[in-house]
């Protein structure tokens, strides 16, 4: 009698020890939403080491819930808590996120003024040029190269539309050099032009 | 029964040990894991994308046999297996970060010389539309193509390669697009039957001085040079501007483009806008039989006009004239007192196959890389 009693706590124990492992299907859904947010918010592209990393300890939690799903008597204790660290980082990083972006356009931002300024300081330097006859050569090609200038700054308004802040810095600081370029070249060709008089048509 | 009892009770508390109990992983899996974030963070997954997901295929089968090991008992657990895998993993891991070096050393190589041959062309274009007073879309291609090459250069400063390299295919790309627009214009100072026709014409000029003892004005464009004879002997040679189209043959008005023909000087003006002109007789007859034809063909919409007016001027050599041939004033002072009514003007393109135009266009139909390759 007394050996039955123990079997019957033993089974319980059993039972116990076996209904404790339910696999943490809430958490598992909970961490793998919030991870998906943060990705699907573009972290790869702020922080990818940050997304890698995110992606990774997921993965090894997820790991860790498959080695208990194959075990008898299962504990998924340490799956939760991994599983909780993942949710916890994912969460800050969506939290820091906006901060990120902001900065990425901003900078982004701060380099397209630049770029505008030099772009616009070279327009207003032909605008001073002589139009018609009598114009130095130079200024007629120079005319086309302001004109590649404004498509470039054009480009430049259309990444940071489409939040490619990383390529608009690039593009910008390209294009500012550049324009740079264009506004000397086009002040050596007005010292040209200095001689030259207004003109008929032919 | 109490024996019984105790036995499965023994056997229950081994089990839960060997349950609960984690026999610690082989080193290896943890060095491996490490291992794989370094060769993502070397972005591996970009420039050996095969090999790398022959890495993670690896490394994926290596971590379900360690999941399935985990998942047994621990007195049946036997890592070394896995342990061969993950050290086969780190091995193929270290052969990975060789040829990934291997393959940026042979990227950073074929950028700069990339970017190198895309800087010449970009410069033997510049000049070549500067002379051409290119200033339409192939002129600002080559703006487009400047500022791709420099966010090129700013990249590879940064270590993104593989970006670079778009933008260098980017910046290609805009190179290209100048060349085919410039193209039909540079063909004609390589067309062999053109370039006869003009040394027949200067020849006749040059004869015609020589043998009547008079002043000739030669103008070459692909020079860009006023050339005056006297008893068929250059005497005095003097830089011109030409028109804001000049490069091509004057077909009607308004097309800013230079005659190119036989010619006459038929007025002198001593108070031009321009300082002192010479006129020229043009449109000649060839012109107005030329101009006819082109109008039958429909080439050209028959409300155009031929245009006139067209002068040998001062003002500088460097301005851009709607089709006259400016020099500067003094040079146009001389010339001016040399030349005559009735004398001689002729207008070529170019007197040699290799002229300043066509020797840019062969360089760009033989591709300005190419000569750098031994």
């Amino acid at each position: 009698m007394r050996a039955i009693r123990y079997l019957v706590l033993g089974l319980i124990l059993l039972t116990f020890l076996v209904a404790c492992g339910k696999k943490p299907a809430q958490e598992i859904e909970g961490t793998q939403g919030s991870v998906n947010a943060v990705v699907s918010e573009g972290l790869g592209k702020y922080a990818p080491e940050d997304e890698k990393k995110l992606k990774d300890e997921l993965a090894s939690a997820m790991d860790e819930i498959k080695v208990q799903d194959n075990k008898t008597f299962k504990n998924y204790d340490k799956a939760k808590q991994m599983l909780a660290e993942v949710k916890k980082n994912a969460d800050e990083m969506k939290a820091a996120l906006p901060a990120k972006k902001e900065q990425a356009k901003q900078n982004a931002l701060q380099a397209q003024e630049s770029a505008k300024g030099a772009v616009n300081e070279a327009k207003s330097l032909l605008a001073k040029a002589p139009k018609g006859k009598g114009t130095a050569a130079d200024i007629q090609a120079l005319k086309g190269d302001v004109k590649g200038l404004e498509d470039c700054l054009a480009e430049v308004q259309g990444l940071i539309e489409k939040e490619e802040y990383g390529e608009a810095v690039t593009k910008a600081n390209a294009l500012k050099e550049k324009a740079s370029g264009v506004a000397s070249q086009i002040t050596q060709a007005l010292e040209k032009v200095k001689a030259a008089k207004p003109g008929k048509k032919k | 029964m109490k024996l019984i009892v105790a036995t499965v009770s023994f056997l229950f508390l081994l089990s839960l040990y060997g349950c609960l109990n984690e026999k610690p992983v082989p080193p290896e899996v943890n060095l491996v894991e490490l291992q794989e974030a370094s060769l993502w963070r070397a972005e591996t997954h970009l420039y050996l994308p095969a090999q790398y997901s022959e890495y993670k295929e690896n490394l994926i089968r290596a971590k379900k046999n360690l999941l399935r090991i985990n998942s047994q008992f621990r007195w049946f657990r036997d890592y070394s297996a896995v342990q061969t895998e993950f050290r086969q993993l780190l091995t193929q891991g270290e052969d990975l970060f060789k040829k990934l070096q291997v393959e940026k050393e042979l990227k950073t190589k074929l950028i700069l010389e990339q970017t190198e041959t895309l800087r010449e062309r970009l410069d033997v274009l510049s000049k070549l539309t500067f002379i051409l007073h290119e200033g339409g879309p192939p002129r600002s291609n080559l703006a487009k193509a400047g500022v791709a090459l420099s966010e090129a250069v700013i990249l590879f400063k940064g270590n993104q390669f593989l970006s670079s390299e778009k933008k260098l295919t980017e910046a290609e790309t805009y190179l290209t697009e100048t060349e085919k627009g410039i193209s039909p214009l540079l063909n004609r100072y390589s067309d062999l039957n053109l370039i006869s026709k003009w040394k027949k014409w200067a020849k006749e000029a040059i004869d015609e001085s020589r043998e009547k003892d008079i002043y000739c004005i030669l103008i070459i464009k692909s020079e860009k040079k006023l050339i005056l004879y006297k008893k068929g002997e250059p005497v005095k040679t003097y830089p011109v501007g030409l028109g804001k189209n000049g490069w091509l043959n004057k077909r009607r008005s308004r097309d800013n483009a230079t005659p190119e023909g036989k010619y006459r000087i038929i007025g002198k003006n001593p108070r031009s806008r321009f300082y002192k002109a010479l006129l020229i007789n043009y449109p000649n007859e060839n012109d107005r039989r030329e101009f006819q034809n082109a109008k039958r063909k429909g080439l050209l919409l028959k409300k155009t006009n031929i245009g006139g007016l067209i002068e040998i001027h001062g003002g500088s050599k460097e301005a851009i004239t709607y089709g006259c041939i400016a020099l500067d004033n003094g040079h146009m002072e001389e010339l001016y007192h040399i030349a005559g009514i009735g004398t001689p003007v002729t207008i070529v393109g170019a007197l040699n196959e290799q002229n300043s135009i066509s020797s840019i266009l062969m360089e760009m139909q033989q591709g300005y890389g190419q000569k750098k390759t031994p």
